[in-house]
């Protein structure tokens, strides 16, 4: 065996037969190149939704409530099997779950390991209304400073601050799809339902807009003790929410948290579940439909190498004449198939950089989960190690039955039928 | 001449060789005996099917017996494996084709030096030696074309000059000439008396041709798969009228 006249066996092949070399190069750089570019769409906007939804929601959320199993009745229910009383048609007791002794949780909450900020909120549902108009929205109370190191929420808000609520009595932050409901703009007074009955005037400080529909929809900002007065929530409040060093560590610190207070514990995963899993569907397709690509591309390479196989048989005969083994022949024509994956692979990384940068300046406007003039590329290197990857999979695999199949052949057969 | 006949560089015993099974199973061979001296210059005639072909394979170790055996300078090529094989054929076996198969990406050159970097001749050594041959031959100023540039003469005295690369001990050509014009044909036949005279090498060509037989020094008939004539070529082409 001598790697580099094989090499140079092969290396000549593919430059003599440079159309045949070009359609198979360009075949796997088309799989590589929308593989690249389809990874960097998908993981894009599942990159864009995360990080939004990383800084404008807590990491972890202390809710008013227990985890299932909490029913009253269900201590009753089991005494009564078999026994000799049985509860039926039993409702829950009408009660409204606060989170009790708050700064004393916040400020245990404070000293764990992991986490960086707590704050409290007052969340509940209101009605504001402005003139005739009137809309529902998620009114969160909020201590805007404790609530800044939870949630960045500054840079999202228009035409003012989040400390800005603190500046008159009556002060309110609404999201931009709410006022354009309501039809206000900043320095607008609407009215806010009471639960304990009347209204309350608010006066418009600021707008937010995330860019998050789901928020930028619902929600409206107060501070904590306005909240706790439109709620009716006394002196308590019903979320605790915190930030962590590490956005990642989110599930456990939300079981440690959750063990301390007692209370349900959520991490952002948990809260977003339903959208994190669709994502891993999303990628999963994603890598479905452009490993076709790459199959298709391997066929392609197949089919070429085992024609290029076919038509050299007289040669591959003569070169075992001259000594020749058969690993030399299947290895030199390995070689072949690998180069084209190496060369399509750096064609389709170059090419797919070029489309995926260009893709994403496609003026194509998103609402919804997150909201973007364009599409949202996220074009990092892992994209190319895994499409690489799976050209030089589907290249290797494909290159296999040609060379095997050449080193193979009988010479003395091949060389009878041309005598 | 030395009177003890030296050792044969090509021997066979009782060679026997079947294509197919079954119904298509087919005896070329039916139990050849042969040996032939170093240095000794042999045609093998024969009508078309009668198994030439099919002998010189087996002699050049490029194929199998199905029975007897194949002595290349006294190795066994049935105690031989694959890989070895290959190495006799790369040391010890030139072949002449009647169609050449030349590379036809590489230059006549580079077809010359397959053979030597093979072998494991460094770049520099095989070139050296390759573009010596190619200049023997005539080709001298010819050496950087791709075979599909030159005349049929001209591709199989570059295919002449790959068999003689690693200078093996024989050389074994299928109907060389075949395909050449006369003035063609005698010179190749010239370059064949040459190597056989000067440099001992042992030329074994399966021919039909009687003019280009009778520049042998010996004749072997084969009819159907058995020798039916050896010996001197002139009494040879006188038994065969």
């Amino acid at each position: 065996m001598n790697p580099a006249l094989l090499l140079f066996i092969a290396r000549r092949h593919l430059s003599s037969n440079f159309l045949r070399t070009c359609i198979s190069v360009g075949g796997v750089a088309i799989g590589v190149c929308f593989m690249i570019m389809m990874s960097s769409l998908m993981t894009g906007f599942e990159g864009k939704f995360v990080k939004e939804t990383i800084e404008s929601s807590p990491h972890v959320t202390v809710f008013d409530d227990f985890r299932a199993g909490e029913d009253d009745f269900d201590h009753w229910a089991d005494r009564a099997a078999g026994g000799p009383v049985e509860v039926e048609g039993g409702k829950p007791r009408s009660r409204i779950f606060r989170i009790k002794k708050p700064l004393e949780i916040l400020d245990s909450v404070r000293r764990l390991e992991g986490i960086e900020a707590a704050a409290p909120n007052v969340v509940g549902s209101s009605i504001l209304s402005f003139g005739a108009k009137e809309t529902g929205s998620t009114m969160y109370g909020i201590d805007p400073e404790a609530q800044e190191a939870v949630v960045a929420t500054d840079q999202y808000v228009q035409g003012g601050r989040m400390t800005d609520l603190y500046s008159s009595g009556g002060a309110v932050i609404v999201g931009s799809g709410v006022a354009e409901r309501l039809g206000v703009k900043k320095g607008d007074t609407i009215g806010v339902s009471l639960r304990s009955g009347g209204t309350r005037s608010l006066k418009v400080v600021a707008i937010l807009h995330t860019g998050v529909t789901t928020i930028d929809f619902s929600r409206s900002y107060v501070l904590v003790s306005l909240a706790q007065q439109v709620l009716g929530m006394g002196r308590d409040v019903n979320r605790i929410v915190m930030r962590l060093r590490d956005h990642t560590q989110a599930p456990e610190i939300a079981v440690r948290v959750e063990k301390l207070v007692g209370y349900r514990t959520e991490s952002w995963q948990e809260a977003n579940q339903n959208f994190l899993s669709i994502f891993v569907l999303q990628q999963a397709i994603t890598y479905i439909v452009t490993s076709g690509i790459m199959i298709v591309a391997g066929f392609g390479i197949l089919n070429i190498l085992i024609m290029l196989v076919l038509e050299k048989y007289p040669e591959i005969a003569m070169m075992k004449s001259m000594g020749f083994t058969a690993r030399d022949i299947a290895l030199a024509f390995f070689i072949e198939g690998v180069a084209i994956g190496i060369l399509g692979v750096l064609v389709g990384s170059s090419l797919g950089y070029y489309l995926t940068e260009f893709v994403g300046t496609l003026p194509i406007p998103q609402k919804g989960l997150v909201e973007s003039e364009h599409l949202i590329m996220n074009n990092m290197p892992r994209n190319y190690y895994i499409a690489a990857a799976a050209a030089m999979l589907v290249t290797m695999v494909a290159s296999v039955l040609p060379a095997l199949r050449a080193g193979r052949m009988d010479p003395v057969e091949t060389l009878r039928g041309h005598a | 001449m030395i009177a003890a006949s030296p050792r044969p560089v090509l021997e066979t015993r009782g060679l026997v060789r079947v294509l197919g099974e079954g119904d298509a199973r087919n005896e070329i061979l039916h139990g050849v005996d042969l040996a032939i001296p170093q240095g000794e210059f042999c045609a093998i005639m024969g009508p078309s099917g009668s198994g030439k072909s099919t002998l010189m394979y087996l002699l050049g170790a490029l194929d199998r017996p199905s029975g007897g055996s194949v002595l290349i300078d006294g190795a066994d090529t049935a105690k031989l494996d694959d890989d070895a094989l290959a190495a006799v054929r790369n040391r010890k076996i030139g072949f002449i084709f009647q169609f050449h198969y030349l590379m036809p990406e590489f230059t006549a050159l580079e077809n010359v030096m397959m053979p030597l970097l093979k072998g494991g001749a460094s770049s520099r050594q095989a070139r050296a030696r390759a573009s010596a041959l190619l200049g023997d031959l005539g080709l001298g100023d010819k050496l950087g074309r791709i075979p599909g540039r030159l005349s049929g003469g001209e591709q199989q005295r570059v295919a002449i000059a790959r068999s003689l690369a690693n200078e093996p001990l024989v050389i074994l050509g299928d109907e060389p000439t075949g395909n050449l014009d006369t003035k063609n044909a005698d010179r190749v036949f010239a370059v064949f008396e040459q190597l056989a005279r000067e440099k001992r090498q042992t030329i074994v060509v399966v021919t039909h041709d009687p003019d280009m037989a009778a520049r042998t020094d010996r004749i072997l008939r084969i009819v159907d798969g058995r020798i039916v004539d050896d010996g001197p070529t002139k009494e040879v082409l006188e038994r065969m009228g």
